[in-house]
């Protein structure tokens, strides 16, 4: 069976942003519908930020609720002037998620589309398109191979040193996007943790998840705090914080930060990133800032240092 | 850095077994009259396995205790390329080790010959690892990926000598697994009360670990609310 | 039950030269191995082959009719691909029969320098879609993709009709619970990368602890489990531990238990699938040469149409416990 070879652009050069822009990452909990729109609404109006992503990346039993206010948060948010990209979601196994990839793809329109799973990454080929963090993006091989495919912006998977993000920043064949804030998603399943935790299947879940907004606290047996269940998805206990980073992963040409949506102000935390990337205040003082702003975090910025994805380093990157 | 592991932790309990009992019979004899016997073993390995040696070569500076829990005697295995030592004393005190592994002689042989899986022994508790596990777990690979067959490497190095051994190795596995069963028994009914109140020792620390986490966890949301 | 009118492949693990003969002598049709260093996600300390060993291998499973499938299945190195480009060229220079591989940008380079080398999309690559494996396809002309254990039977014999190329699927030993290739759990507790250096849950930040009668299994200094006196103990793979939800301590992802399919193999075939896979390049010889033997007979017993033998693995499986996994909707 032969198939038709696939379609190659060629590729865009990356844009230089000094600046460093901000990107909101897609919601990742199940928050209720009205809370979702009430939130990016605020984004809209309030935050500093030049991206906001939408879509279900985690669930798709999720994708209900949040359907019926997409048109709506999309036009509130592009009437504010920032840029809308919808992420795909990150496993797509059955019938349903495949069919509703195939419709993302067809008719995102105008906004750009970012790839979290290679199921929609052919439908994407040959126009501009982003590729999220749970596409492994680990060297300039790939980077180069989905640059030609049509990727111009890339976030990267939260595990990678500074030295491999200054290899793919380096290389010029695309926005490089790097986790800034947030709990960090660290792992996918076909089984839902949240239901699981409560006796329950994923085809039964009664919606558990909707019970945690920041995710459900996963402690060792020693008391420990160590990561979070979010349905399917298991991300970190600590909080990633690279206010202190974001100045020498800027100058190693990262265009872009990401930042996760929590249930703290994340209009604060949007500003303290601004302000930290444009120098408007130093990296310590937005750091303390922050803690008080999410004063049951812990932090950790250990991947961007080369270490334990928990660990906190506070020396200077370099 | 791996932390050195305690320099004789509580050891698994020796199965009665013949070869506890040939182990008492040599307890009397000094560890450096068995040392002809292992530089021999050492010397078999190097030139029949050299991959051993080859795949142990990240690790030139280790220093691994095998603890035969039914001998009276340990092992000290220092895998250097350039000079490999086999050394058998009498127990590990004064010596700085990079990890241990202990178990029954006739369960160390048949993990040596790759007769016994070394993962289900562990998975089973009979095989006890402590200290540097990477260290232990390349010697198991190593050990195992070289195929090697101790009958016929010593009958091809030591000619009749090796015969007598041989047996008395095969002989104790056998016992060994007949013999263990009963064994329990009778330990029960030697230690049991000893064992009582070992047991209401650990369900004390039980409780005050136990203790502990409920304190961390409450300490951290203290610290989280003010 | 029929016989079977098509041949089906059983892939077998070799972590050692020892693991490979004693594999093909117990009936494999293929073995699967790596090389010695970070190019696979079995980097496990004295494990894996040097070129000259893989070279002894091939020859002996060319030898006795059996196939050499090379895993090159981590992701490489910013700024330094040369490890796992010459363990590509290497693998076509001592002819093995396909490499396993992973990253969209190896499989870049393998399609363009290596035209003829046969490649198969590691269950690391995680494609559990027709889409993303029709994409592969297309792209580097991927010839069979190992499916990730995350799908049900009925969801892999869906997929095998509308994909253009043959699908291997995992039947026996460990059982990832997470999508493979897109876990960083391990990495968070370590520092240390299955994607990048090799290895889930490394033997070198693993600690076992005496206490009083239990064991305390550690990795990374974060306790995983531990273990009354008696009780099966686990290695500390982060996804089997013992974990504290609302105030409920429980096997919170999965019980320290492995993959077993004996009972639906059948189904699997039946599904159109053409390799069935044993995991365990990192367990022993004695281990690889019961396992083999027992799928041998039930996949030949299965082909000439009769009920397979009945096998009682549970001395060599983790935690002494067996589950279906993922091919069973109720997993999830």
């Amino acid at each position: 069976m032969t198939l038709p070879p696939l379609r190659l652009i060629p590729p865009s050069p990356a844009r230089q942003r000094p600046a460093g822009a901000l990107s909101m990452g897609p919601v990742l909990f199940n928050w209720s519908p009205d809370r979702w729109r009430d939130f990016h609404f605020r984004i809209a109006d309030e935050a500093p930020v030049d991206t906001v992503h939408l879509g279900e990346m985690v669930c798709w039993k999720r994708q209900p609720f949040i359907a019926p206010h997409l048109a709506e948060v999309v036009d509130r948010l592009r009437a504010a002037g920032k840029e809308v990209v919808l992420s795909s979601l990150a496993l797509v196994m059955s019938e349903r998620e495949r069919e509703a990839m195939r419709d993302l793809a067809a008719g995102a329109g105008d906004l750009m589309v970012e790839a979290n799973d290679l199921a929609i990454t052919a439908d994407l080929a040959g126009r501009r398109h982003a590729i999220g963090p749970m596409v492994n993006v680990y060297n300039e091989g790939t980077l180069a191979f989905l640059s030609r495919q049509g990727a111009c912006r890339v976030c990267l998977p939260a595990e990678l040193p500074a030295r491999a993000v200054g290899v793919l920043a380096a290389a010029g064949l695309a926005d490089i996007e790097v986790q800034a804030f947030g709990r960090l998603p660290l792992a996918l399943s076909a089984r839902c943790y949240h239901a699981r935790s409560r006796s329950l299947h994923k085809d039964g879940c009664q919606y558990v998840c909707a019970q945690d907004p920041d995710g459900m606290p996963v402690d060792t047996m020693d008391g420990r705090s160590f990561l979070t269940v979010n349905g399917t998805q298991t991300m970190s206990s600590r909080y990633v914080d690279l206010l202190a980073e974001l100045a020498a992963l800027k100058e190693m040409g990262v265009g872009r930060f990401r930042l996760w949506p929590q249930s703290c102000d994340m209009v604060a935390v949007a500003h303290l990133f601004r302000d930290c990337l444009d120098g408007r205040i130093d990296p310590q003082e937005a750091g303390e800032r922050l803690a008080d702003l999410v004063p049951e975090a812990e932090f950790a910025n250990g991947y961007i240092h080369g270490r334990e994805g928990h660990a906190r380093v506070a020396e200077p990157l370099g | 850095m791996p932390n050195p592991p305690a320099e004789r932790s509580r050891p698994v309990d020796p199965p009665f077994s013949p070869i506890l009992l040939a182990g008492l019979a040599l307890a009397p004899v000094p560890p450096r009259l068995l040392q002809p016997l292992f530089d021999a073993a050492l010397n078999v390995v190097r030139r029949r396995h050299p991959d051993i040696l080859d795949r142990l070569s990240d690790y030139p500076d280790a220093v691994i205790g095998i603890e035969p829990v039914d001998l009276p005697f340990v092992l000290l295995f220092e895998p250097r390329p350039d000079r490999p030592v086999l050394t058998v004393l009498r127990d590990f005190s004064g010596v700085r080790l990079s990890a241990v592994v202990r178990g029954p002689l006739a369960m160390l042989f048949a993990l040596g010959e790759g007769r016994l899986d070394g993962d289900a022994a562990f998975f089973s508790r009979q095989l006890v690892i402590e200290g540097d596990t990477e260290v232990i777990l390349a010697l198991r690979n190593a050990v195992d990926g070289a195929g090697i067959d101790l009958e016929a490497d010593f009958r091809a190095t030591l000619g009749p000598i090796a015969r007598p051994l041989i047996e008395a190795a095969r002989v104790g596995g056998h016992l060994f697994r007949r013999l263990s069963r009963d064994m329990s028994l009778i330990r029960q009914a030697l230690i049991g009360p000893a064992l009582k109140s070992a047991d209401a020792q650990s369900a004390r620390i039980n409780d005050l670990e136990r203790d502990v986490a409920a304190m961390r966890r409450s300490l951290r949301a203290r610290e989280q609310r003010s | 039950m029929t016989a079977l009118s098509r041949p089906v492949e059983l892939v077998c693990p070799a972590g050692t030269p020892a693991a490979l003969r004693a594999a093909i002598d117990a009936g494999a049709d293929s073995v699967y191995l790596g090389f010695r260093d970070e190019t696979n996600a079995r980097n496990f300390p004295g494990l894996n082959f040097n070129r000259e060993e893989l070279a002894a291998g091939v020859d002996y499973a060319h030898g006795h009719g059996a196939k050499v499938l090379l895993a090159i299945n981590t992701f490489p190195r910013a700024g330094q691909p040369e490890a796992w480009h010459k363990a590509v060229d290497d693998a076509a220079r001592l002819k093995v029969d396909a490499i396993i591989v992973a990253d969209l940008g190896l499989c870049d380079y393998a399609a363009r320098k290596h035209p003829d080398l046969r490649l198969h999309l590691s269950v690391q690559a995680s494609a559990s879609s027709a889409e993303a494996i029709r994409f592969y396809h297309r792209a580097f002309n991927i010839r069979r993709a190992v499916l990730p254990r995350v799908l049900t039977v009925q969801e892999i014999a869906a997929l095998c009709a509308d994909v253009p190329i043959e699908m291997e699927v995992f039947i026996f030993g460990g059982l990832c619970v997470m999508a493979e290739g897109r876990c960083a759990l391990s990495s968070y507790a370590t520092g240390k990368s299955p994607n990048m250096n090799g290895a889930c849950s490394p033997a070198s930040h693993v600690r076992y602890i005496e206490k009083g009668d239990k064991v305390e299994s550690q990795l990374g200094g974060f306790t995983i489990n531990t273990f009354g006196a008696g009780e099966p103990a686990g290695y500390p793979t982060l996804c089997k531990g013992r974990f504290e939800t609302n105030g409920r301590l429980s096997y919170l992802f999965e019980e320290p238990t492995s993959l077993n399919t004996f009972a639906i193999l059948p189904d699997l075939i039946a599904a159109g699938v053409t390799a069935f896979k044993i995991e365990g390049r990192q367990r022993g010889r004695a281990y690889v040469a019961n396992v083999v033997t027992a799928f041998r007979q039930t996949v030949d017993a299965i082909g000439r149409g009769e009920a397979p033998p009945v096998f009682d693995l549970d001395g060599i499986t983790e935690g002494g416990r067996q589950t279906a996994g993922a091919y069973e909707r109720n997993w999830r």
